[in-house]
């Protein structure tokens, strides 16, 4: 369906985007996650046209961003990070405007479909507002909207539920859900951990531009090392020795960021007591100890040494 | 509601395609509707005009040693505000490449020159409309009235709203910083407009103004429209050089436009 090839973008002297091969399925929910600044958003304005990459290729549906751009515009449709809709518009008149541009619906159909999702999102009662009137949240779901009522071959979210509420996030997340479920394929990018593990069937993560690892979020979770996470918090200043655990078969990997320490584990509960007895004879001063399942933001502190946020 | 479907299906499928001429149009008509949010700008403006025509024409006519001075005036001031008008969409479009609102509309199902020529198309009809009140004026004024000499006359003033967009357009992505952009236009706009023959005559200007005004897009707009409302031959010099202006800067604005755009300037 879309085919990132060595693609990279360079601004300047930054390499927004290095390197990034990838390829999205068909129909898939892909979650693009990773840290600001790590090229998400580059990536998809590359995909969409707007930027042209520097080095490497993008196809969609088999057309070449740089050669067909026009085929390309017809496929897709994305709803920004922040809301770029125009100010002086009411919610009805941008999405109404935005049908017009991308789809063949008449007067009447764009009417139905504009009242749908504003509705879902309980913006009906303020469609006429002006948008720069509006908070953020709401901005952001008329944003989102467009591409729910637009429909497109391929849709693009990028960070869908920033400034929503719970319930906003939850409703938008199901409304995603539904527009690949009626066959859009859709890429869904996020700085949350929540939002790409509950969201997506396949996690792409990235930092700095680069592809860290793609899979389900349970291969990526399973793939890092064990199954159990050891966070220790040690005393400012103190160079961990790592070998003093590496010795133990069950464990896995150890990383350092700061003054926290991550020990992974493939059965954690039994080891606990000798991991600690062990670094405290070994003159370690070990402030915390908390023993967990991985999550994603462990896979995502495994591969690249850094905290998300 | 949480197990219904909220995004109903429908019957139709979307994913066929606008017109070419449909889009080119929707592009336009964005920019022309800006016009009337905010109509209290076209009836100052026009009031401001029919006193400068009145005080500051009267006034210098009385100087001027130059058959019926008053005409050659409003028709001029005419000519000059249509180019100054024109000059707004640059404004425009820097301000959207800030906001952001420019990276939305590039990824709509526009092709890059469908979307300029909307653009230049949408600025140029919105600096006709803009001066219809103050082109009536001088029309009762000075008693012109042949239908053909007007529509010449309106065509005049298009091509050369239909190039100071262009131009305003190629400044707009040219130049990056905000305050310098905002100065450029406004030079290139008393460029264009006060050095031409618009509001004097050649041989009333400073010597150093005579050797450019007589290629400003300004004085080629004014000749072809004295000569359409007053004289009876056509300037064939004048409207070519108005039509080479028009092509000139689009073109330029377009390929200058989307190179900048593509790499990613704003941001
Ligand atoms: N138009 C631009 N010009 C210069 N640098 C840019 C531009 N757009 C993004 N960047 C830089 O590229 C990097 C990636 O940004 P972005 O794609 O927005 O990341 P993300 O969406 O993952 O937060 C950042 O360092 C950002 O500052
Ligand atoms: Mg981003």
């Amino acid at each position: 369906m879309i085919s990132f090839d060595k693609t990279g973008k360079r601004f300047g002297t930054l390499d927004a985007v290095k390197d990034f091969s990838l390829d999205v399925r068909d129909k898939e929910i892909l979650g693009l996650l990773g840290p600001n600044g790590a090229g998400k958003t580059t990536l998809m304005l590359m995909m969409g046209t707007v930027y042209r990459p520097t080095s490497g290729s993008i196809s969609v549906d088999g057309f070449d961003v740089i050669k067909h751009p026009n085929n390309v515009r017809k496929l897709i449709g994305i709803a920004f990070q922040d809301a770029r809709v125009d100010g002086i518009l009411g919610a009805f008149d941008v999405l109404n405007w935005h049908l017009k541009m991308t789809t063949v619906l008449d007067k009447e159909e764009r009417a139905e479909r504009v009242e749908q999702v504003l509705r879902a999102v309980d913006l009906w009662d303020a469609r006429k507002k002006r948008t720069w009137l509006m908070s953020g949240g709401m901005r952001k779901k008329v944003e989102d909207c467009k591409v729910l009522a637009q429909r497109p071959k391929i849709a693009v979210f990028d960070e869908p539920t920033a400034f929503l509420d719970v319930p906003s996030r939850l409703l938008m997340w199901k409304m995603i859900r539904e527009l690949r479920d009626q066959g859009s394929t859709v890429i869904v990018a996020t700085n949350m951990m929540d939002e790409a593990e509950r969201l997506s069937e396949r996690v792409a993560i990235v930092n700095r531009g680069k592809l860290v690892a793609i899979d389900t979020p349970e291969v990526l979770k399973g793939r890092t090392k064990g199954g159990e996470v050891l966070e220790l918090t040690v005393d400012d200043g103190q160079e961990f020795p790592r070998g003093l655990l590496t010795q133990f078969g069950e464990v896995q990997d150890v990383t350092q960021n700061e003054n926290k320490v991550s020990v992974y584990l493939s059965s954690g509960r039994l080891l606990l007591p000798k991991i600690v007895e062990t670094l405290t004879t070994g003159g370690i001063k070990i402030q915390s100890v908390h023993l967990k399942e991985v999550t994603l933001e462990d896979v995502f502190l495994n591969y690249t040494g850094q905290n998300l946020e | 509601m949480s197990s219904s479907t909220i995004l109903a299906k429908t019957s139709s499928d979307p994913t066929g395609q606008v017109s070419t001429s449909g889009l080119v149009w929707e592009m336009a008509r964005r920019d022309i509707l800006t016009l009337f949010r905010t109509p209290w700008i076209i009836i100052s403006r026009s009031m401001a005009f029919v006193i400068q025509l009145f005080v500051f024409a009267y006034f210098i006519s009385g100087m001027v040693v130059y058959p019926n001075f008053f005409q050659y005036y409003a028709v001029g001031s005419v000519v000059a505000m249509v180019a100054s008008i024109s000059f707004i969409i640059g404004y425009d479009i820097f301000e959207e490449a800030e906001e952001g609102l420019l990276d939305y509309l590039l990824t709509l199902p526009v092709s890059r020159r469908q979307f300029i020529i909307g653009r230049a198309l949408g600025g140029a009809i919105r600096s006709m409309i803009y001066i219809i009140p103050m082109f009536v004026i001088v029309a009762v004024l000075e008693h012109f009235a042949n239908p053909l000499s007007i529509l010449a006359a309106v065509l005049d003033l298009f091509l050369l709203a239909f190039g100071v967009t262009g131009l305003s357009i190629t400044m707009a992505v040219t130049v990056r910083s905000a305050n310098r952009f905002d100065v450029t236009l406004a030079l290139l706009d008393l460029a264009v407009t006060r050095i031409s023959v618009a509001l004097y005559p050649l041989t009333y200007l400073p010597n150093y103004v005579r050797l450019i005004a007589p290629y400003s897009p300004v004085t080629f707009a004014s000749i072809s429209v004295h000569d359409a409302l007053i004289g009876t031959s056509l300037n064939a010099t004048s409207l070519a050089g108005l039509l080479a202006f028009v092509a000139i800067f689009l073109v330029l604005g377009a390929t200058i436009y989307f190179r900048r755009l593509e790499g990613g300037v704003y941001g």
